[in-house]
């Protein structure tokens, strides 16, 4: 369709400008709009195609074991399989979350830095602690995606693998309360330790590879210790690692011992609840040194 | 009432009295804040977003107490920083609009207004286009448009002109000048550039060294003087021996002569004389004309002052 040229009382009309009357919301909404677009920009939603393509394979790497329990589950009704457990999900996916969080957290937490938008964020109506905390939740959000949804992928793979699903859901329910606490506790520590590096510099290729290291160098160094040294000192390097430290508060909530044959948590003598006590206590000083961070931040 | 006022306001740092006993109040317009890299500019707008607190005195802006109600007049207040700021990978309409929300602006209202801003701010076509492609005056005005979109009642700008070519200047202090006149919002313009000030502002802060070297109005201070400048050709300085002679306090900087009235010279009288030693002397009269004080003078007079007042303490 064209456009008739119109005759001389065609007119360009100035809208001016005008000033806005509406609602001011303060400083609550203000942190959960930075919730909510940091937790966009994990998944890159918003953002280029490159940007979706890391984290989209990372999570479809963690849903794979649990995705394979329910199509199995849903097409060969054949009683219960136990492909995976519950309890011991993470120690299979360990390298994937470090993957995951070395991606995902360095966009949380790093971005803002590098682009200077910091400035811009300090200037409205949050707080240095409002932002260091709406970042954290975030990425605390963001891991529920490979620690929370596989769970409840595998739960209800469990449950459809039996005849009847009503049943099983009536009698299995009391394995939510541990699935939900290993989920949250386990990316609440995860989260805290990436964004707390990742926050230490504006380089995204630093952020990565320091959140990488900081999670898989532990593991065989703790495993080393453990295994090598024949003292009792030398066991207590188990909890250096947080992925370990994920496995046990998961065995502690499962209610469930870790398998004897392949870990380190069964090589010490150390109660499994301990495990879930020092992941409370470095979550929380990870939480503390990322507020710390942002207290003290040039911006 | 002033937009923002301060009293004794100070900050010391260590090993620098970043901001000392300023004292000040600024009524709604567009007021120029000048002074040289390091005189304690940024730390009074940082002061006044009350992100820092100071070490003395007190200040109030748009009647909100800068010390415990940092939070709320924020919501009221822009800030348009002289660094890049924008998320490349974003385009304008989505950041000006998430800004808008961390003003505490509801989502739909955050996308009315980010439309709003940036047709203000002249990007209207390229809203939609990621800020990676934008220009360097494309960027200063999206940074605008996020200083603008949640309508606060007050702006400070920091160097807002910085990295422009010349049109994208004259642009640039169109669009400010139009945002304060037309919208009514009162714009503090932080810069070093002289020239802007005096085609932009109404108002002038100038500190340096963390002192306040002078506060009032732009027109108030360009205003003509006394003095009268005449510009000649040939040599002035015979001229100005005639005036002298004749008991007016004459000076001679090159080609012009800078004629104060003293005693019992009325206007008239000097303008005869200037006219008769023209033609006496034979030189040709280019201009004669009111001096306007240029706010140069203002720099020259008062750094001076100021130098010699920290060597005397």
């Amino acid at each position: 369709m064209t456009t008739r040229p119109t005759d001389e009382t065609s007119s360009i009309y100035d809208l001016g400008y005008r000033s806005y009357e509406g609602v001011r919301l303060g400083r609550r909404y203000a942190v959960l709009a930075l919730y909510r677009e940091s937790l966009r920009a994990a998944f890159g939603l918003g953002r280029s195609t490159a940007a979706k393509i890391a984290p989209a394979i990372l999570i479809g790497i963690a849903l794979f074991p649990a995705l394979i329990q329910l199509i199995l589950g849903a097409i060969l009704p054949i009683g219960e399989i136990e492909l995976v457990r519950h309890d011991d999900y993470y120690s299979g996916i360990k390298f994937v979350m470090a993957l995951y969080v070395g991606v995902v957290a360095p966009d949380i937490v790093g971005r803002d830095q590098r682009t200077r938008s910091l400035t811009l964020y300090f200037t409205r109506a949050i707080t240095r602690y409002d932002y260091a905390l709406g970042k954290l939740a975030a990425m605390t959000t963001a891991m529920l995606a490979i620690t929370l949804v596989p769970q409840l992928l595998l739960f209800v793979g469990n449950a459809l693998a039996t005849d009847q699903f009503g049943d099983f859901i009536r009698e299995n329910w009391d394995e939510l309360p541990p699935i939900f606490g290993s989920a949250l506790l386990g990316s609440w520590l995860i989260a805290a330790i990436g964004t707390l590096i990742a926050a230490q510099t504006p380089q995204r290729a630093f952020a990565t590879v320091g959140i990488i290291v900081a999670f898989i160098l532990p593991i065989p160094i703790a495993a080393i210790l453990v295994e090598q040294i024949d003292a009792g000192w030398a066991d207590y390097a188990v909890y250096l690692s947080p992925l370990d430290l994920v496995d046990g508060l998961t065995y502690w909530l499962f209610g469930t011992a870790p398998p004897a044959s392949d870990s380190l948590i069964a090589l010490t003598d150390f109660s499994t609840a301990t495990f879930a006590g020092v992941a409370v206590v470095v979550a929380l000083a990870a939480s503390a040194l990322l507020v710390r961070r942002y207290i003290r931040v040039q911006a | 009432m002033p937009v923002f006022a301060t009293n004794g306001l100070s900050k010391h740092y260590p090993s620098v009295r970043a901001l000392d006993e300023l004292t000040l109040a600024i009524e709604p317009g567009i007021v120029g804040l000048v002074g040289a890299n390091g005189a304690g500019k940024s730390t009074l707008i940082k002061l006044l977003l009350g992100l820092i607190q100071p070490t003395e005195g007190d200040a109030t802006v748009l009647g909100f107490d800068i010390r415990t109600q940092g939070l709320q007049l924020r919501q009221y207040v822009g800030y348009m920083p002289e660094h890049d700021c924008l998320p490349p990978e974003m385009n304008a309409t989505e950041f000006v609009a998430h800004m808008a929300q961390i003003s505490g602006l509801p989502a739909a209202a955050s996308r009315e207004r980010a439309s709003e801003a940036l047709r203000h701010a002249g990007l209207f076509e390229a809203r939609y286009r990621s800020i990676a492609g934008y220009s360097t005056g494309m960027k200063q005005r999206a940074k605008l448009a996020q200083a603008l979109v949640h309508d606060p009642k007050l702006v400070f700008l920091d160097e807002p002109t910085n990295g422009l070519d010349p049109a994208g200047r004259d642009d640039m202090l169109d669009l400010i000048r139009r945002t304060g006149h037309e919208m009514g919002i009162t714009i503090v313009m932080a810069t070093h550039l002289l020239g802007e000030i005096e085609r932009t502002c109404d108002q002038l802060i100038v500190i340096d060294a963390g002192r306040l070297l002078h506060q009032g109005s732009v027109a108030d201070f360009t205003a003509a003087t006394e003095t009268l400048e005449v510009e000649v050709t040939g040599d002035a300085t015979l001229l100005a021996a005639r005036l002298t002679a004749a008991g007016i306090d004459a000076t001679v900087e090159g080609q012009r002569i800078f004629v104060r009235p003293e005693g019992g010279h009325d206007e008239a009288g000097m303008f005869d004389l200037i006219r008769d030693g023209v033609v006496d002397l034979g030189l040709g009269l280019v201009r004669v004309q009111q001096r306007r004080h240029t706010l140069e003078d203002l720099f020259r007079i008062d750094s001076s002052d100021a130098a010699d007042g920290t060597s005397d303490a």
